[in-house]
């Protein structure tokens, strides 16, 4: 019988939190939180990895602030650069109460606030589906173009990731967002905007790296995950490639190598 | 119905009977038989060894199932085999059996997958439902979940599986094979108390054990823990301690043959763990089902345990019978197909090295 | 003149842990000010910083708390929270190189001054009423508009190393956002969280 559901303790100083910090997601290693940062008027993300009481807790303290500070490098590189990304605002590696009691580390990161493109392209697609009978072709041309552009902004995107020597190494939908620019208009009949900065999140798996092997590895998976979850969008993928074609010089042997990983899918071909 | 199942596709040679009651009533094991090849310490075992184990030991091991399970050929429905993945020499000898019984017999073949016939035994022993299913093995790595007609995997390892680093490293130490070398290795481990520092390596939901097992090897080698000397060292303390007082030595950093075991296991069952988990998350299941030879190690059990409670969910785990390739998941995956009224043509009855769990329709299934 | 001394009740920290912070400039006993710290009088026990190193509020807040959960962790690097707090302004390792490039000199003239209510006999009034009497100099608001007017935006990317970047608009526009200094600011916050990783 499984316990009754005790949501996960917060770790110090959060405890002190008011309100409280309130539970967004709980994936499998980490928690994500909406608070506030150090300023009571503006929002903020956090992240908690809690301690894996399955691991020997030597192994699991070195792993849980390996992966944080992974993290936390990618990001603070990224804001560097200017690719836009969630700026960390503070984190603790080491948990607290030292060796005994060991509660986890944290990662505290601006509040990006706006629509996941998973959302977008879902409601997108849906007025698509119910509608796309009746619009005559300008307007199927023009919701069109606004994919196409929606898509190049994502491409444009990656390009900088990339050039700053960071992979993400989980692209899905869920894991880009649309920062909600400050007037939100759109003259679309589908009610849908597709306007604001494309911003990367989650680089809870993210590396550096300059290899054309990792990234093209990155376009693929986002490549698969659109290709999965939206059939209707997955025609317009070639605008991200183009997209990230012009985003910097240097792109062309990733997107060489993006034809090997397709033949072979993401994994290396192995034997039984 | 009832059905025979022939395994050979690594180092145990299984067959078994499952009885699959007209009433619908819940299947029957009628017998579970098995002769596994031992190689020497220090030894793996080789393809055409094991092939010649397998020929020698086939007909022995049907004649005992069948007087095991009091059953007589006529009321045999039909013969289920590994298909693969698995050892080519071997698989061959298993499948040239099968096929002679058939034509024997005039019973029709049903080739199985062997991953698929671990997570149908597994499913029948535990009553898990729609577990994720952590399928460890000397031949295989993988985190499955069902979706959709196919066990897909969702994880897997990109080089070598668990139980073939378990294997080599045991080798490394010249730890017996009797009865097999994971169990020697756990047994060893349990005196392990230093944690050594081992590379760990989770790429989202895949795992990587080749640069590990380099690591442990270059310790034990460092450390002069490798090789039959260090064995038989580690044989005689043991002997001499025996009903006395247990010393521990003062070992100033340098770790023993039980601490790099110990390692090992903390090491690669916590990244099992993990990308077990990471699958649960991501396809909302709160059951875990583990099979496969090294889902018997009751360190992997325990750390999966504590992870499904974290969870609010449960582990399912299988004994030796059913974990350690034997005949009866063969019988059972293969029965299950065959009442959908799947067959394999004599023609087509071949078997091969690579067989991807996810290439098998599971026609049996509609959820 | 008034004293503009805030108290600060960062989020996330107990309620019972009030910061106080005041920014001075054109101060006068700058060199008394050190040697009372040099000299260990516990009554002169605060977080001096040479303000213009300081960009803005968000920045000063992110080097107080990193200090104030370090000191709540028991993992000071420093001899107290005060120290601590100078020291985590500092984006390398090196405490020593910290007060000497962040804490006050004999010739600061625009100081950062902070309190943490370490124990409740330090109060708003208590600081306040030393403040007022132990340093020379004219009390200004803890904000971005007058710590622009401060700020010395060529030392500051020297020390975090952020040379690269581009520099924020010299005079600050209120109606319009600075995306340099924003990104400015976000990468030093970045380097003062990761200090020591």
């Amino acid at each position: 019988m499984a316990d009754e559901y005790k949501p996960p303790a917060l770790p110090s100083p959060f405890t002190n939190t008011t309100p409280a910090p309130t539970l967004l997601v709980q994936g499998a290693e980490a928690h994500l939180y909406k608070t506030v940062s150090l300023d009571p008027s503006i929002p903020a993300a956090l992240k908690v990895r809690p301690s894996k009481p399955y691991r020997h807790p030597i192994l699991d303290r070195r792993l849980t602030r390996q992966r944080i500070i992974q993290e936390a490098r990618c990001l603070v590189k990224l804001v560097r650069e200017g690719v836009s990304v969630p700026a960390v605002l503070a984190m603790d590696w080491e948990g607290q109460g030292g060796e005994s009691a060991w509660g986890g580390a944290w990662l505290m990161m601006e509040w990006i606030e706006g629509p996941v493109v998973r959302v977008v392209l879902e409601q997108w697609e849906a007025w698509m589906k119910k509608n796309a009978a009746s619009l005559d072709q300008s307007q199927i041309q023009k919701e069109e173009d606004r994919l196409r552009g929606l898509m190049k902004r994502i491409g444009h995107t990656l390009g900088g990731l990339h050039k700053a020597g960071v992979v993400h190494g989980d692209l899905t939908t869920s894991n880009l967002m649309l920062r909600s620019p400050a007037q939100e208009t759109t003259d679309s009949p589908t009610g849908v905007s597709m306007e604001g900065e494309v911003v990367l999140i989650d680089f809870g798996l993210a590396g550096q790296s300059t290899q054309d092997e990792d990234r093209a590895v990155d376009l693929y998976v986002l490549e698969r995950a659109i290709g999965s979850t939206h059939p209707r969008s997955e025609p317009f993928f070639e605008e991200v490639l183009n997209g990230y074609r012009a985003s910097h010089k240097g792109t062309g042997s990733t997107l060489k190598k993006l034809e090997d990983v397709r033949l072979r899918g993401r994994k290396r071909s192995m034997i039984g | 119905m009832i059905a025979i199942g022939m395994e050979g596709s690594a180092n145990k040679l299984g067959v078994g009977i499952m009885l699959h009651p007209e009433d619908g009533s819940p299947p029957q094991v009628l017998a579970n038989i098995r002769h596994t090849y031992v190689s020497p310490p220090g030894e793996g075992f080789l393809p055409k060894d094991t092939a010649r184990h397998h020929r020698a030991w086939v007909v022995n091991l049907v004649k005992k199932s069948l007087k095991e399970a009091r059953v007589s050929v006529e009321d045999v429905d039909c013969i289920c085999f590994t298909k693969g993945p698995g050892m080519g020499a071997p698989l061959q000898s298993v499948v040239v059996a099968a096929r002679m019984l058939s034509l024997l017999w005039n019973k029709p073949l049903v080739g199985v997958n062997h991953c698929v016939g671990h997570i149908e035994m597994g499913r029948l022993i535990t009553g898990a439902t729609n577990p994720v299913v952590l399928y460890v093995s000397g031949g295989n790595t993988q985190v499955i979940a069902y979706s959709s007609q196919r066990y897909r995997i969702f994880g897997e390892t990109l080089d070598i599986a668990v139980g073939n680093c378990l294997d080599r490293f045991a080798r490394t130490l010249h730890i017996s094979n009797d009865p097999f070398p994971g169990y020697n290795i756990e047994q060893l481990a349990k005196q392990g108390k230093q944690l050594v520092d081992l590379p760990y390596v989770v790429k989202g939901m895949d795992v990587s054990f080749s640069g590990l097992l380099a690591a442990i090897d270059g310790l034990a080698a460092q450390w002069g823990l490798d090789g039959e000397e260090a064995a038989k060292e580690d044989e005689n303390k043991q002997g001499s301690q025996t009903g006395e007082e247990q010393i521990v030595p003062e070992t100033d950093g340098k770790p023993t043959r039980a601490d790099l075991c110990f390692s090992l296991q903390e090491t690669v069952y916590a990244m099992l763990v993990e990308i077990t988990e990471r699958a649960m998350a991501h396809v909302g299941s709160k059951q875990v089902l583990i099979v496969g030879g090294v889902g018997s190690n009751e360190r992997l059990q325990e750390m999966m345990g504590i992870m499904a409670r974290d969870r609010g969910g449960s582990v399912y785990a299988t004994d030796e019978r059913f974990c350690i390739d034997n005949g009866i998941m063969i019988a059972q995956a293969g029965m299950m197909a065959y009442k959908t009224g799947f067959t394999t043509p004599l023609k087509e009855s071949t078997c091969t090295q690579r067989f991807r769990t996810d290439e098998v329709f599971v026609k049996w299934r509609d959820d | 003149m008034a004293l503009k001394l805030e108290t600060v009740n960062i989020p996330h920290l107990p309620g019972s842990l009030p910061v106080h912070v005041a920014l001075y400039r054109n101060v006068q006993n700058s060199a008394f000010l050190r040697q009372q710290l040099l000299a260990g009088n516990a009554e002169f026990e605060y977080a001096l910083i040479d303000a213009s190193l300081v960009l803005s509020r968000a920045h000063a807040l992110a080097a107080i708390f990193r200090a104030m959960n370090d000191y709540m962790n028991n993992r000071l690097r420093s001899h107290n929270v005060h120290s601590e707090i100078v020291f985590s302004f500092n984006p390398t390792n090196n405490i020593a190189e910290s007060f000497r490039k962040l804490g006050i000199a004999d010739s600061t003239k625009d100081l950062l001054i902070v309190k943490v209510s370490v124990t409740p006999e330090i109060t708003h009034d208590s600081v306040a009423a030393h403040l007022e009497s132990s340093v020379e100099g004219t009390s200004v608001p803890f904000d971005d508009l007058t710590l622009s007017e401060i700020s010395d935006i060529s030392k500051i990317k020297k020390l975090y190393k952020l040379g690269a970047l581009p520099s924020p608009a010299a005079k600050p526009d209120a109606s319009q956002p600075d995306d340099a200094k924003r990104r400015l600011e976000l990468s030093m916050l970045g380097a003062i969280a990761l200090r020591g990783s």
